[in-house]
């Protein structure tokens, strides 16, 4: 990873992040005034940075280091998944499903519960010695606006447009009393979130073929050239889906669902114990 | 020809837009080597020799995408060169990227730049951009990163 340095770009023409590939190749720009390239067949990293971006710590903690994972890490052993991660007493539980479904509601009320937060949005998983791992980079929690009916602490926020697109709080789960953040976590269990009109939590077995389709299907297009790097994400996945799982289907809110959870967890454990 | 209108391309598991189609294909004769062209937009085809030859390999191929959200217009060329790839930014109007050693060049190209544009400037760009690697020189004359740049 080469990475430059340079004041002229201190002055150049503001945009919000802009990525774009092809093959092998990725590019784009990075707000403040800083432009980056990836060669992932050759796991090169070349970055020209503003001063003003070099200086500041949230760029390489919300921006740089997250994206270049997020484009590099398939080529180097690190898979990122659309899921959250959390723990609670040594288990590791993913929080998976499709697009505005609640996973990140869900994840801070389990995080206002006491579980600890490893990831919310992405999770990045590898392995070691065959045992799967879960990565988290210490991001913050993102939020859409209609949550603030859930969580109280939001009313202090201000919510911004986030890297996507879309309006949305970023929150630091300090905000939540009592909560704890790690960044790795061994998952023992994946709950594929589903909202239902109907009161109630219930916890349906999920096979092990659905959790492989889902994952599958809704992973990054990669392109033919990163052979090795479709062939590692497809055995992560392979991994993943012999993991316990169930469908939680829910028509609660997101702190009656973390609760039902929590219960679940404590159930399932004794149960098994 | 009327230009096609270009709708904004939306695929989730497709974020950095590489597998934008690019059915629009011609072989060119180029500083006597045969450069293969693909595009989504017949107005992004060079006005350039076409090669006879219909048969046998490209030397160089060129990757064009009309991008509708690629806003904005030309800037100040801003280059990134190594031994492998020269990658030239003109803000988001037009991102190029060419691999050296695969002999492949792309670009993303806004929809304000019209033909015009494309044809007078950008066109003899990516002209010289090929010839400098095939001269086995693919920095060429372009002006790399300053040396008084600092490395962290």
């Amino acid at each position: 990873m080469d990475i430059i340095v340079d004041s002229r770009l201190d002055t150049a023409v503001k945009r919000p992040a802009y990525f774009r590939g092809n093959g092998h190749l990725v590019f784009g720009f990075l707000p403040p005034g800083s432009f980056i390239t990836y060669d992932l067949l050759r796991k090169y990293v070349r970055a020209v940075l503003s001063t003003a971006a070099a200086r500041d710590d949230s760029f390489w903690r919300a921006l740089l280091i997250p994206i270049t994972i997020g484009i590099l890490g398939t080529t180097v052993g690190v898979v990122p998944l659309h899921c959250a991660c959390l723990e609670r007493n040594g288990i590791g539980l993913l929080i998976a499903g499709d697009s505005g479904v609640g996973k990140s509601t869900l994840t801070a009320a389990l995080t206002q519960r006491g579980l600890t937060l490893i990831s919310d949005d992405w999770t990045y998983f590898s392995k070691q010695q065959s045992t799967l791992v879960a990565h988290g980079l210490f991001s913050p929690i993102k939020l859409l606006p209609d949550a603030i009916q859930f969580f109280q602490e939001l009313r202090e926020l201000t919510p911004a447009i986030s890297l996507n697109g879309e309006l949305a709080y970023e929150v630091d789960p300090a905000r939540f009393p009592g909560s704890t953040v790690n960044n790795t976590s061994r998952p023992s269990w994946i709950f594929f979130l589903e909202r239902t009109s109907t009161p109630g939590c219930h916890f349906v077995s999920c096979p092990s073929a659905s959790v492989h389709e889902f994952f599958e299907k809704n992973a990054e297009r990669l392109p033919d050239e990163l052979i090795d790097a479709r062939a590692l994400r497809a055995n992560i996945i392979r991994t993943l889906s012999t993991l316990p799982c169930w469908i939680l289907r829910t028509g609660e809110s997101p702190q009656r669902t973390s609760e039902a959870i929590d219960h679940f967890i404590w159930e399932t454990k004794y149960a098994t114990a | 020809m009327q230009p096609l209108e270009f709708s904004h391309y939306s695929d989730p598991l497709d974020l950095l837009r590489r597998f934008i189609q690019t059915p629009l294909k011609a072989t060119y004769r180029l500083h006597g080597a045969r450069v293969g062209v693909e595009t989504n937009d017949c107005a992004l085809l060079p006005e350039l020799p076409l090669d006879a030859d219909l048969t046998g390999p490209c030397t160089l191929e060129w990757k064009l995408i009309r991008d509708a959200d690629s806003p904005g217009l030309l800037e100040p060329p801003m280059f990134l060169t190594s031994a492998t790839l020269t990658v030239v930014a003109m803000g988001t109007a037009c991102l190029l990227g060419l691999d050296h050693e695969a002999r492949k060049l792309f670009a993303f190209i806004g929809t304000d730049i019209d033909p015009a544009t494309f044809q007078k400037y950008l066109v003899p760009f990516l002209c010289r951009m090929t010839k400098d690697v095939l001269s086995g020189d693919p920095v060429g004359c372009f002006v790399s990163w300053s040396n008084d740049s600092a490395h962290v």
